[in-house]
């Protein structure tokens, strides 16, 4: 059972799998059901907009992807290939890089080491390559067009859009083709906000696949592919953003609309 | 037609590795920054107040001029340099260490004993040295596994270790010590003292680990982020308890030169020592707030601390006064991290503490 738009699913499934598909997932906490069979799949040079109201399950997805929660039940698969437990590490080194909410830049550290954060290139083992960080990381940012004085400037002196940058160029860096942005706008101004989309949209120039946490409804409209709204714990509908309204989705966050038929209701 | 899989792959080379080949800094735009952050920086201000004074001690007493003089001043610069240094490192993790007088006696009193007992300069050197290593591990597992505040945990060692060595020693000193032993402390070459040597070179070891190792590197990312550092893949247990381990060694290694220079040890050495290393590594811009300071920094304040304390004497001021100089410059240097931080950071100094106090 896979969600796919316009019944091209089939075919190109064959061809090659999907960057990431997550089939029939469920996820409960104690009596709480945040997840009640979920579908998910997403493709490289795509942009998914992970949409829904509070409670409808789309930070137990987050966490379920960047291998922080495990699935009660269900497959996640990368490129075709099952991700056999939840492991952050394990997660990160199969493909999907993970943009948090709260940024997690040191700020008196420069734009070069926060991007080489974690994962710093070596000279002779122990010293640290600084000459290859900082033109590592200009070029990274550069082809994200995260316009910065200087890679050498604190993290700490930047803007909120130029810190979701760096965020993004770690991300970027780990050459994962799946990225996973949660709220990558939500503390950001309206230039910031436009700065994002921009990395947004040159990653899927690079064939990413995004998967975008947000609820900025008409960031989404100017930036994702398709729009997959999750309601009480299940996929209230997916749909492509050039054959929906702003209307009908909000009708499906709200449950105005009917859930998609695709699977049984539970209960 | 090629997967989506192999075209992600391609494009992004094509896009993101170029970056490979390519050296994109602005060499220009580096020289200028390079010469702002040399101005700007705390050890230059430091090297300039080091220079006015002592231009202004040369005016007033011919002592200033006397190499003897210097080499009293170095060694005694060295002394406190060589903790300062990874006081510094410590402070710079987000740590702080104040059983550094307490760790140097224990290192002090050991390296005596195993010295009287006739056992050699190299072994007492390494018992000494590994008794302060292992005080720093203990400190080190208090702070990070029963998540006890670096403050408290060290403070509680600074009272039981010197407890410890009290009762052990009786409250005798230990001497006088074979001369194999104090060579170490007490000689020359090429009319240097070994001492300073020693501790240049240990001075020099800190500062390259700081400044130019990725380990350097995660210990200030550790103090200036937890959280960031965390979630980045950065060790960061092992990382904080390495570096009271490193703080615990260099203090412990000062006891044992200290008792090499004198010949004995005591157990009255380095009573509020933390106080003055801790002193010259903020006098010389190392932030209590964590993530900034300089190896080279913490040493150029125990430099001071030494020039001043020296130079005052043979200013011939009362000497009592050499401590109310020390706290107001050391108070000035505090206000001026804090001020840097308030110019450099969008962030002030201020939620940078509370938020480190959330995280820690």
């Amino acid at each position: 059972m896979t969600l796919t738009t316009q019944g091209t699913g089939g075919q190109v499934a064959e061809e090659a799998p999907p960057a990431l598909e997550i089939t029939n997932a469920w996820k409960s906490f104690g009596h709480v059901s945040a997840l009640r069979g979920v579908s998910l799949t997403v493709r490289g040079g795509e942009v998914l907009a992970l949409v829904g109201d509070n409670g409808a399950g789309k930070s137990t997805l987050v966490k379920v992807l960047s291998g922080v929660y495990p699935v009660d039940s269900g497959n996640i698969t990368i490129a075709g290939v099952p991700l056999e437990r939840a492991d952050p590490r394990l997660a990160r080194s199969r493909g999907i890089s993970t943009v948090f909410q709260d940024l997690a830049v040191v700020e008196t550290l420069d734009i070069a080491a926060n991007v080489f954060l974690g994962q710093p290139l070596r000279r002779f083992g122990i010293f640290a390559d600084r000459k290859q960080m900082i033109s590592q990381s200009a070029a990274i940012l550069r082809s994200l067009k995260v316009r910065v004085p200087s890679v050498r400037v604190a993290a700490g002196e930047l803007s909120g859009g130029q810190r979701q940058g760096v965020a993004i160029a770690r991300a970027v860096r780990q050459d994962n083709p799946i990225i996973l942005m949660d709220e990558p706008t939500a503390a950001l101004g309206v230039r910031e906000t436009a700065q994002v989309g921009e990395i947004i949209r040159s990653l899927r120039e690079h064939g990413k696949a995004v998967i975008l946490v947000c609820h900025d409804l008409e960031f989404i409209f100017a930036h994702a592919d398709r729009i997959q709204v999750l309601r009480l714990g299940q996929v209230q509908g997916v749909r492509d953003v050039s054959a929906t309204t702003r209307t009908e989705i909000v009708s499906l966050i709200t449950g105005a609309i009917a859930r998609d038929v695709d699977g049984e209701v539970s209960e | 037609m090629s997967t989506p899989q192999e075209q992600n792959k391609k494009t992004t080379t094509d896009a993101l590795a170029p970056t490979l080949s390519t050296s994109d800094v602005d060499l220009a735009d580096l020289d200028v920054s390079l010469i702002k952050r040399v101005v700007m920086s705390p050890s230059f201000a430091l090297s300039v107040a080091i220079g006015l004074f002592v231009i202004f001690g040369l005016t007033q007493s011919p002592q200033f001029a006397n190499p003897q003089a210097w080499i009293n001043i170095l060694r005694d610069a060295t002394l406190i340099a060589m903790p300062a240094a990874f006081a510094c490192i410590v402070l710079v993790s987000g740590g702080l260490d104040l059983s550094v007088g307490s760790v140097l006696v224990a290192g002090a009193m050991a390296s005596a004993a195993v010295a009287s007992a006739g056992l050699g300069a190299g072994t007492a050197f390494l018992a000494g040295t590994v008794v302060g290593a292992v005080i720093g591990l203990i400190n080190g597992f208090f702070v990070n596994f029963a998540k006890i505040p670096p403050i408290i945990v060290t403070l509680g060692s600074l009272f039981a270790v010197r407890a410890a060595v009290v009762a052990s020693t009786g409250g005798n000193p230990i001497g006088p010590l074979p001369d194999d032993f104090t060579f170490w402390g007490q000689g020359d070459i090429f009319g240097v003292p070994i001492v300073i040597m020693v501790g240049l070179v240990a001075v020099v070891a800190a500062h390259i680990v700081l400044s130019q190792t990725n380990y350097g590197w995660s210990i200030r990312a550790i103090g200036g982020n937890l959280i960031a550092a965390r979630s980045a893949g950065i060790a960061v247990r092992k990382v904080s308890i390495s570096v009271y381990v490193l703080s615990g060694t260099a203090a412990a290694f000062t006891g044992v030169v200290l008792a090499a220079r004198l010949g004995s040890g005591s157990p009255t050495f380095g009573q509020g020592y933390e106080l003055q290393v801790i002193a010259a590594a903020v006098i010389g811009g190392t932030s209590i707030y964590g993530a900034i300071g300089t190896v080279p920094g913490a040493a150029l304040g125990a430099l001071l601390l030494s020039v001043l304390s020296n130079g005052l004497v043979l200013l011939k001021i009362d000497p009592t006064w050499q401590n109310f100089v020390i706290g107001v410059v050391l108070v000035a240097a505090a206000g001026l991290d804090v001020f840097r931080r308030r110019q450099m950071f969008r962030v002030s100094a201020k939620r940078t503490a509370a938020s480190r106090k959330v995280s820690s």
